[in-house]
C-alpha cells in the first residue's frame, strides 16, 4: 500500500507543479502608461542559433506604479523560440511567465515581474534573452563539398512589443564580412562584422517590419535529434552518467560527392562541415568512455581543466550537411557534489542536460534518473516545463524488484536550459544491506545443498563389509 | 524553491572507494580460505566423522566473506549496485 500512496502524493505534487509552471490560463492586459523609452537590441547570428538580447529602458508614463511588463514575441518566430528570459540591472534574474492577452491569440505573451514596481514618472532598465532555434535557414539549401555555407536570417527589424518605444537600435551581428544582401532601411551603416539598424524613433506597438541579412556562416551547424541522458544513483558512493546522442548536420546539404583525397590535402576543404567539437564534463568526472555501436572510437582528447573536464570528440568521418551519427558518452562523479541527505531523505541535484558542444541545439532530451532500490520519491523540482513520463523500474546486477526510473521529456533546448533539477527521495540506509546479503544467501545456498549431497547415497549396491572406523 | 537543502550535508560513500580493492583482496582470501576448508572437510570426512554443526559453521563463514568480498569486487571493477 505504501508505494502507491507515495505514488499518489507525487502525482499531485506533480500536477501542482505543472500548474505552478504552465500559466496557460493566465490573462494579462497591455498597460498603456508603459513605454519603452529606449531598446537597444543586438542580434547575434555568428553561430547556428539566433540570440537577441535587447536592452530595454522601461518608462511608466502613467499616474499608478507598475509591478510588471510584458514580453511578446510574433507569430512567425514563436515556434522557433527556446529559451526566454530577463534580468534586472543588477543582472539578477526576474521572474517570467508565459501569459496570453485577449484579442492577441497568434502572439506569445510573457509577463515579467519587477522586484520592485515601477513608480509614476520614473524608469527602469531591464535585459531580456531570447534564443531561437532553426531561426537560420541555409540558402542555397544544398552546397558542394569547396563551397562557403550562406544562410539568411529573417526576422524582425523593429523590436516586437505591446508598447510603444520612443527610440530603438539594432545590431545583427555577422562576424563576416561576406554578406549578399541585407534589408537597408535608412538610417543604416554596415561595419566589418556586423550591420547597424537605426535609431528609429517612435514605433508604435507590434511593428512588424521584414528584417533580412543573407550572408556567410560557416560555424558548425549540428543539430542533436535526440538525447538520452541517463543517471544512476549509487549509495556506494557514486553517479554513473550516461549520454546517447544522435547528431545531425542541419546546415546546407552536401551536393555531389565527397572526396576524401581534397578533405585531407587541403585544410580549406568543407568549410561547412564539422571535424570535432569539445564537451564540458563536470570537473569531478572520471572513467569516460566515447563509444558507438562498433566499440571504442578513438579518436578522442582528454583534457582536465580546474573547473571542468574538457572532451574533444571527432566522430568516425566527418559531418557534411545532411549526415549524422550517433554515440554514447560516458563518465562517473562521486556522490558527494550532487547528493545531499539528513538521515533517511535523500535530495539529488543535478543537471537537467550537460553542455555538448558551444552554441548546441537539442530537439528532444530524454532525462532517466534511476534511484536505487527500495528508495521512494516525493518530490520532483525542475526549473521549467517539462513533460514528465510515467515511472518505471530498472533491473541490473543484485537487483529484486527493480530500481524505480523518473523520467521526463524536454523539447528545443540550448545551453540556457543547462540548469539543476532537484528529487527528494527516502531510503532506508538497512537496505544498503540487501545486495551483499543477497550473494552471501547465494553462496550459502549453494553450500547446503554440497551439505545435503554427501549424505545422499546413490550406490546401486550395498557394500557387503561395512567400514569399520 | 530548494528543498531546505541548507539543512542537508553532502552524501559520501559509506565506505571510501580508495579502499575497495584491500577490501576485496581480504575479503575474497578469508572467503576463499574457509571455502577451501568447507571442501576439503567435505570430501575427507566419513559419515561417522561428518560434524553438522561444524559444516554449517563453516560454510557460513565462508558465504559470509565470500559474499561481501564479490561485492567488493564489483565496486571495485566499477559496477557501481
Amino acid at each position: 500500500m505504501k508505494p502507491a500512496m507515495a505514488k499518489l502524493e507525487f502525482c499531485v505534487f506533480f500536477l501542482l507543479y505543472l500548474a505552478i509552471n504552465s500559466n496557460s490560463a493566465n490573462v494579462d492586459n497591455i498597460a498603456s502608461e508603459l513605454k519603452f523609452k529606449n531598446v537597444d537590441r543586438t542580434i547575434d547570428v555568428t553561430s547556428q542559433l539566433v540570440k537577441i538580447v535587447s536592452k530595454i529602458t522601461l518608462e511608466n508614463t502613467g499616474k499608478s506604479p507598475v509591478k510588471n511588463f510584458l514580453l511578446a514575441v510574433e507569430a512567425s518566430a514563436k515556434n522557433n523560440l527556446a529559451y526566454i528570459g530577463a534580468k534586472d540591472s543588477n543582472s539578477k534574474d526576474l521572474r517570467i511567465l508565459e501569459t496570453t492577452v485577449k484579442g492577441y491569440d497568434y502572439v506569445k505573451f510573457w509577463r515579467v515581474e519587477l522586484k520592485e514596481a515601477l513608480d509614476a514618472g520614473t524608469s527602469l532598465y531591464v535585459v531580456t534573452e531570447a534564443v531561437f532555434t532553426k531561426a537560420l535557414l541555409p540558402f542555397p539549401t544544398a552546397i558542394t563539398q569547396q563551397e562557403v555555407q550562406l544562410v539568411k536570417y529573417i526576422g524582425n527589424l523593429y523590436a516586437y512589443t505591446p508598447y510603444y518605444v520612443t527610440s530603438q537600435k539594432t545590431v545583427v551581428n555577422i562576424k563576416t564580412k561576406t554578406v549578399e544582401a541585407f534589408t537597408k532601411v535608412k538610417p543604416f551603416s554596415q561595419q566589418e562584422g556586423s550591420i547597424i539598424y537605426g535609431p528609429y524613433p517612435n514605433t508604435g506597438p507590434f511593428t512588424e517590419k521584414e528584417l533580412s541579412v543573407h550572408y556567410k556562416n560557416n560555424s558548425p551547424f549540428l543539430t542533436v535529434t535526440r538525447l538520452e541522458r541517463l543517471i544512476e544513483v549509487s549509495h556506494w558512493g557514486n553517479i554513473a552518467i550516461e549520454e546517447v546522442v544522435e547528431v545531425e548536420h542541419t546546415g546546407a546539404k552536401l551536393k555531389g560527392p565527397f572526396s576524401r583525397y581534397d578533405y585531407q590535402q587541403d585544410h580549406h576543404s568543407g568549410p561547412a562541415s564539422v571535424r570535432s567539437y569539445k564537451t564540458l564534463l563536470p570537473a569531478s568526472a572520471s572513467d569516460v568512455y566515447y563509444r558507438d555501436t562498433n566499440g571504442n572510437i578513438s579518436t578522442s582528447n582528454m583534457k582536465v581543466k580546474k573547473d571542468s573536464v574538457e572532451v574533444e570528440l571527432r566522430p568516425r568521418y566527418p559531418l557534411f550537411g545532411g549526415w549524422r551519427t550517433h554515440y554514447t558518452l560516458g563518465y562517473n562523479v562521486p556522490s558527494y557534489e550532487y547528493l545531499f541527505h539528513s538521515g533517511n531523505d535523500y535530495l539529488l541535484k543535478m543537471r537537467v542536460i550537460d553542455h555538448i558542444f558551444d552554441d548546441m541545439q537539442v530537439d528532444e532530451v530524454v532525462t532517466k534518473v534511476i534511484l536505487p532500490e527500495g528508495s521512494v520519491v516525493s518530490k520532483l523540482l525542475i526549473p521549467y516545463p517539462v513533460t514528465r513520463l510515467p515511472d518505471s523500474l530498472h533491473f541490473t546486477y543484485l537487483d529484486t524488484k527493480g530500481r524505480p526510473v523518473i523520467k521526463f521529456v524536454k523539447n528545443n533546448v540550448v545551453e540556457n536550459h543547462i540548469q539543476d533539477f532537484q528529487i527528494r527521495y527516502t531510503f532506508p540506509r538497512l537496505l544498503m544491506f540487501q545486495e551483499p546479503l543477497l550473494v552471501v544467501g547465494f553462496l550459502f545456498a549453494l553450500f547446503l545443498l554440497v551439505i545435503i549431497y554427501v549424505r545422499l547415497d546413490f550406490s546401486i549396491h550395498k557394500p557387503e563389509h561395512h567400514h569399520k572406523d | 524553491m530548494s528543498l531546505e537543502i541548507e539543512s542537508m550535508v553532502r552524501y559520501a560513500a559509506p565506505i571510501n572507494p580508495a579502499v575497495f580493492p584491500h577490501l576485496t583482496l581480504l575479503l575474497l582470501g578469508i572467503g576463499i580460505f574457509f571455502t577451501a576448508w568447507f571442501f576439503v572437510y567435505e570430501v575427507t570426512s566419513t559419515k561417522a566423522s561428518r560434524d553438522l554443526f561444524k559444516e554449517l559453521l563453516l560454510s557460513l563463514v565462508a558465504a559470509l566473506f565470500s559474499g561481501f568480498g564479490i561485492l567488493f569486487l564489483l565496486l571495485w571493477v566499477g559496477i557501481f549496485v
